[in-house]
């Protein structure tokens, strides 16, 4: 610019005209600061205070804007969402675990029916029987008072100890070193200031790569005749962020299941979350993308589970897509090699 | 390293017999064990039912137990990848981009290193790549789901993405092989005898094929490592993909050069020369493919099982049997018989001069070389469906990032 400034000075009238004409084409192309580093920014899902409300999924599809997908009831549950999709990207699970606990030791069952010394059948349950009751029905005379409950019910429901539902509210990993981002093509899939992964939709040309990348199954390119054609996903609501905000599921969020911060703050609570779980004898609950280095750098939106991974559709320890391009490649040139050596050998022979 | 990964199933008595064969010394012991572990296979009550079955435990080493798939975790089994949005249009574009790059090496090969009739003949391979790119460019931007955005292709480069390297590596093959049309279309007279086409004639045409082969080797290689560096089971468990893809371009190349070749007029040396490259790079792409299946293992699943909406029935046919077998055997009698009349006719020579021009017109070789053709169009078919198959088995995809 200093040069440029030197020839203003120096009165050739078409010489300043086309250094004028120079500098507006220059400042078009204006460059432009970079963002001041943020700390890292993610989710904490602990899935051990999720009730199952759904109100990160309908905040998230309120604030971002998202269309409602088509009703589907599955049979399967009461997740009727089923998977992550362009307009999804909330998503609660419901994993209803019926008969889980099975008995540590292999015990003869003890029989479902006994028969007294009157020679009448009576089921072996420590239930209230409300064949006990039918007398009175009959007679269609009020009801004196609730059989009393036996002992078993006074701590907790039989079934509580047996089956139980798990809720988990699935999310992008916005993983530190997310595939995705790695295989984008034009450069639309970046990491912000907040070290999350972003699609800028004004660049996504909605080639899918991404899509076949993902190890978790979260980001989806959007129908071409419906929708606009474009890859979407959890954007940790960027531009909620973008005013000190935090992002919209984790506001709804009523039990604070979706705890939103700084990561390494984060990690620091999940850790300690666990700790106390596991003083409370929930040895089953683990954490998940915190200290087990998934995709070699851990995910900035992390779990806490009750089970194992892949009962909460999450894979254990997905292969990071990137480490095939080297050895792929190689074992390709490899062939070519060999094919190009009996080439030139075949085209040089004289017959 | 086991023969066969069985999956355990429980048997009568309660018992769960893990049943992982391991390959002993090479020795007597091998066949044997192979023969027991055939003998305990065939005894299994998930025992392979079909021929093809057989073929898919035999080249995979993995036998599917659904009873023991079944105590696997998994969310309802909803799919926890989402498939990929490629069609028939990658499909075609894999062929096509496949012969483009394919055509050009051959052509350059015989002008570096052929004899005057192989760089007179081949010289076809030019027009053809152009011909087999033309397409290419259409049907990727006919996939993307913005197709005015393509050139955001060209806002980056990056290496680490095979997607935006194909990219670059389609657009520089572009040139080059556009280029050569030119350079090669003066040389043969279509432009005309004016000056300007005299001077693009006489300048150098291996200083743009030698740089453009090196284009067309990525063109022609980079698409397996676009599947391979994805997280979709089939696609990314092996790393032989592209040991695949590239022998097969080589195939598919030749056969189409050597088809046309057969219909005009050309010498039977340039042929020969041509069959027996077609013969290394049908051997090439039959280990890498094995060593594909085997290392897959249980992923390869929806490629080589017989299953419903597993594509085995087609993989076995078309591709692995009457693409590559089929036509392996095929040129390989053709070879040995080349063979014998060549003494023939190195015989006959002694005692009355005769050129070595033998037939042109070879039902055989004509054969073999559609079923050549045919068999790559299925591979890339099988394949890219088949990932769309495996992306949705859930407890195969939480198998293969178990480890």
């Amino acid at each position: 610019m200093a040069i440029v400034r030197e020839f203003k000075r120096s009165n050739l009238p078409v010489l300043n005209f086309g250094i004028q004409q120079a500098e507006k084409v220059l400042t078009s192309f204006p460059v432009q600061k970079p963002i001041p580093e943020q700390p890292a920014m993610g989710f904490f899902t602990d899935t051990s205070v999720c009730i199952g409300c759904k109100a990160c999924e309908v905040a998230c599809k309120q604030w971002n804007q998202l269309p409602a997908i088509d009703p589907e009831w599955t049979g399967t549950s009461y997740d009727n969402t089923q998977r992550f999709g362009a307009n999804t990207w909330r998503h609660v699970q419901f994993i209803e675990q019926v008969g889980r606990r099975k008995p540590a030791q292999e015990k003869a069952p003890e029989p479902m029916v006994s028969v007294n010394a009157n020679g009448q059948k009576k089921p072996n349950l420590d239930l209230p029987m409300f064949e006990e009751a039918f007398p009175n029905f009959k007679l269609n005379g009020p009801i004196s008072e609730a059989p009393a409950a036996p002992a078993a019910f006074n701590t907790t429901l039989p079934f509580v100890k047996e089956d139980r539902w798990l809720m988990h509210s699935d999310v992008c990993k916005h993983c530190a070193n997310a595939p995705c981002q790695e295989g984008c093509p034009t450069g639309a899939i970046i990491r912000t200031e907040f070290d999350t992964v972003y699609v800028q939709q004004d660049i996504c040309n909605g080639c899918g790569y991404c899509v076949v990348c993902c190890p978790f199954g979260v980001i989806e390119r959007d129908s071409i005749t419906i929708g606009d054609g474009r890859a979407h996903k959890c954007t940790l609501c960027y531009d909620r962020l973008k005013d000190g905000m935090e992002p919209a599921c984790a506001k709804a969020c009523p039990t604070d299941s979706i705890q939103f911060g700084e990561v390494a703050k984060l990690k620091e609570q999940a850790r300690a979350r666990l700790g106390y779980l596991h003083e409370q004898g929930v040895e089953e609950a683990q954490l998940y993308g915190v200290d087990d280095n998934i995709l070699d750098g851990g995910l900035n939106s992390f779990f806490l589970l009750l089970d194992e991974p892949e009962v909460y559709n999450l894979p254990k320890n997905p292969p990071r897509p990137m480490h095939n391009v080297m050895p792929t490649s190689f074992w390709g040139l490899v062939t070519a090699v060999i094919i190009g050596i009996f080439g030139i050998l075949f085209f040089t022979q004289k017959d | 390293m086991p023969l066969f990964i069985r999956a355990s199933h429980p048997s009568v008595n309660g018992e769960v017999p893990m049943k992982a064969m391991r390959v002993p010394e090479l020795g007597t012991q091998t066949i044997q064990s192979v023969v027991t572990s055939i003998r305990e296979t065939m005894e299994a009550p998930n025992k392979p039912a079909n021929l093809l079955e057989w073929l898919a435990l035999l080249t995979t080493g993995y036998l599917p137990d659904p009873e023991q798939e079944k105590d696997e975790n998994s969310y309802y089994d909803y799919p926890s990848l989402k498939p990929a949005v490629w069609h028939w249009e990658i499909v075609w574009y894999f062929y096509f981009g496949g012969l483009a790059a394919g055509c050009y090496l051959l052509a350059t090969l015989a002008s570096v290193f052929g004899s005057d009739e192989d760089k007179k003949a081949l010289r076809l391979g030019y027009y053809l790549s152009m011909l087999a790119f033309l397409p290419c460019p259409p049907l990727l931007i006919k996939d993307l789901g913005r197709p005015e955005r393509f050139l955001n292709m060209m806002r980056i480069v990056k290496v680490k993405s095979p997607m935006s390297m194909g990219s670059w590596s389609l657009a520089a093959f572009g040139t080059f092989a556009g280029a050569t049309l030119v350079s090669q279309g003066a040389r043969d007279g279509l432009l005309g005898k004016w000056w300007g086409a005299r001077l693009i004639a006489r300048f150098p045409q291996k200083l743009i094929t030698i740089p453009g082969s090196f284009a067309a080797l990525f063109l022609g290689g980079y698409t397996g490592v676009l599947l391979a560096a994805t997280s979709n089971p089939l696609w990314s468990r092996s790393r032989m993909m592209t040991a695949m893809f590239f022998p097969s371009a080589m195939s598919t190349s030749t056969a189409l050069m050597s088809t046309i070749l057969r219909f005009i007029r050309t010498p039977a040396s340039v042929l020969h020369k041509l069959e027996k490259l077609e013969w290394i790079n049908m051997i090439v792409e039959l280990i890498s493919m094995l060593t594909f299946l085997r290392q897959s293992g249980r992923a390869a699943r929806p490629l080589v099982g017989t299953g419903p909406k597993e594509l085995g029935p087609t993989f076995w046919r078309f591709m692995f049997g009457g693409g590559l077998v089929l036509p392996w055997f095929l040129q390989t009698f053709m070879l040995s018989r080349h063979k014998k009349h060549e003494q023939k006719a190195a015989k006959a020579k002694k005692n009355n001069k005769q050129s070595g021009k033998s037939k042109h017109f070879e039902p055989m070789s004509l054969f073999v070389s559609l079923l050549v053709l045919v068999g790559g169009y299925f591979l890339r078919k099988t394949i890219v469906y088949a990932g769309h198959e495996s992306s949705k088995d859930a407890r195969t995809t939480f198998w293969n990032a178990r480890r």
